[in-house]
């Protein structure tokens, strides 16, 4: 009887339910707000993003000719329960995490391109040619991102040897910041998450001076408020994984606070300085340089745990 | 549905939250039914980080589906007629729209030409007229805070659920 009302808890309110959404937004509100002052501008209110969201959640929805209603209902769902479900896995601010089990690294990933592939579908599912050449860019982003993001992410799995993502947070807190050691890997993993959330400069998916708004062009209302915010969850996840493997673990709620919010400037001073990549030279950029990276890094570490331990 | 009555308080503080997101977050696409481009390149220099509309919330959407606000230049041209009902149409309810310029308020220089409608309100409800040839970005912003205020004090109508039941009933 009590761990199933833990089990709602933990699924409604800490570390999935309420705390995210709400966590998401002011992050997105922390990185709009810094955007707009590195482009020297005022930049939005405090309460902006929930304002958005609430409008969006009131406004009528509108299902267009030529989609399989049913799918274009249900991906918003699954979108985002798929990035809920992930904050199940992660440290969330320094707690240990609800559930845990040898591998759940992996299923976080997967749980993580879930929303990626959602919207993918989303955008194919329509008629619409803006929504279907956005969706093609998702998916072959997706390809180009996913392996060197997933390499990046492996190289402490290998040094904490263990696929368990508490195990690995402990393993970092106890030992030199991965950052100073593999320095590699960690840009790859910031980079691969700014790919995975189409920030700026990877925001061909969504580029709005070419296809309108990509893959959810055709989405008004309630689904489009799902998947903003699925991307807010998906942020705060992904700084959280980057901070718990790279940035020496996070112990406790202020450490988690100080560390994802560091990691947030780093990504939204990345976003104003760097200008928008064709779709070809992001492939091109991650499978040159990422993949390479990220693979040279792997058998550093490797090389270092068979030989020189 | 029927025992679920529609002007509850719950209802009214619902309608109150709804309100507020809406003055917050009126997300703009804009049109050009056949303007001159001056109004448009006036639109744009509102949206440049000089007048930074986002402190109000303001976006500028490519989407018809994602806008609130349909932002219109320029006198409706006979081909553009069918274009600008098309795009008010794919916009989801509640929408409004700004006629900005000379032009979109009465045709301007172009009244009475040949290829020509007229003026914006001819074709599509308006809720906000900005005068001006074309009016300054100050204008266009005051233009658009006199909507949000319309929608604060309830001039311009949003249908409570209760009055859209209400119309579909009748
Ligand atoms: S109002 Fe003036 S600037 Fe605007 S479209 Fe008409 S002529 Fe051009």
């Amino acid at each position: 009887m009590n761990t199933t009302l833990l089990s709602i808890l933990a699924l409604l309110i800490f570390p999935g339910g309420l705390f995210l959404l709400g966590y998401g937004l002011a992050y997105e509100y922390v990185d709009r707000k810094l955007v707009a002052r590195f482009q020297n501008r005022v930049g939005p209110r405090w309460f902006q993003p929930l304002a958005d969201v609430v409008k969006l959640l009131a406004k009528e929805e509108i299902v267009p000719h030529g989609v399989q209603r049913g799918l274009f209902i249900f991906l918003p769902v699954a979108a985002l329960a798929a990035a809920l479900t992930a904050a199940l896995y992660v440290p969330m601010a320094g707690q240990v995490p609800s559930y845990s089990f040898n591998g759940d690294l992996i299923v976080t990933i997967y749980l993580l391109s879930l929303l990626t592939i959602c919207m993918g579908l989303a955008g194919a599912n329509t008629i619409d040619r803006f929504s279907v050449v956005g969706a093609t860019r998702v998916l072959t982003q997706l390809f180009s991102y996913e392996a060197p993001f997933l390499l990046a992410l492996l190289s402490p799995a290998i040094m904490a040897k263990s696929w368990q993502i508490s195990e690995i947070n402990i393993y970092t807190h106890n030992n030199l910041w991965f950052v100073l050691t593999q320095p590699i890997g960690f840009l790859v993993a910031l980079v691969g998450l700014m790919g995975k959330l189409e920030l700026p400069p990877f925001d061909a998916p969504e580029a709005e001076t070419e296809i309108v708004s990509g893959a959810l062009t055709e989405y008004s209302g309630r689904g489009l408020a799902l998947f903003r915010l699925g991307k807010d969850v998906e942020l705060v996840i992904g700084l959280t994984l980057v901070a718990a493997f790279y940035l020496g673990g996070i112990a406790n709620p202020l450490e988690f606070v100080l560390k994802t919010l560091a990691l947030l400037v780093v990504v939204a001073g990345l976003q104003s300085l760097f200008a928008r990549l064709r779709i070809d030279q992001t492939v091109g950029l991650w499978w040159r340089l990422g993949a390479i990276l990220g693979l040279a890094q792997i058998l550093f570490v490797i090389f270092w745990r068979l030989v020189l331990r | 549905m029927t025992n679920l009555k529609l002007d509850s308080n719950w209802q009214r503080i619902l309608d109150k939250i709804r309100t507020w997101a809406r003055v917050n977050s009126p997300w703009a696409i804009h049109f050009n039914s056949g303007s001159c481009n001056g109004c448009d390149i006036e639109i744009l220099a509102t949206l440049t980080p000089r007048y930074d509309v986002e402190r109000f919330g303001i976006k500028l959407q490519g989407s018809p589906r994602h806008a609130d606000v349909l932002i219109c230049t320029g006198p409706v041209t006979l081909q553009a007629r069918d274009r600008l009902i098309r795009i008010y149409e794919q916009m989801p309810e509640p929408k409004f729209v700004i006629a900005v310029g000379s032009c979109g308020l009465s045709g301007g220089v172009f009244h009475g030409c040949y290829n020509v409608v007229g003026s914006i309100d001819e074709v599509l409800p308006v809720n906000v007229y900005i005068p001006g040839c074309p009016p300054r970005p100050e204008a266009i912003i005051y233009g658009v805070v006199q909507l949000l205020n319309s929608l604060k004090s309830g001039v311009s109508k949003v249908g409570t659920v209760a009055e859209l039941v209400e119309k579909q009933e009748a």
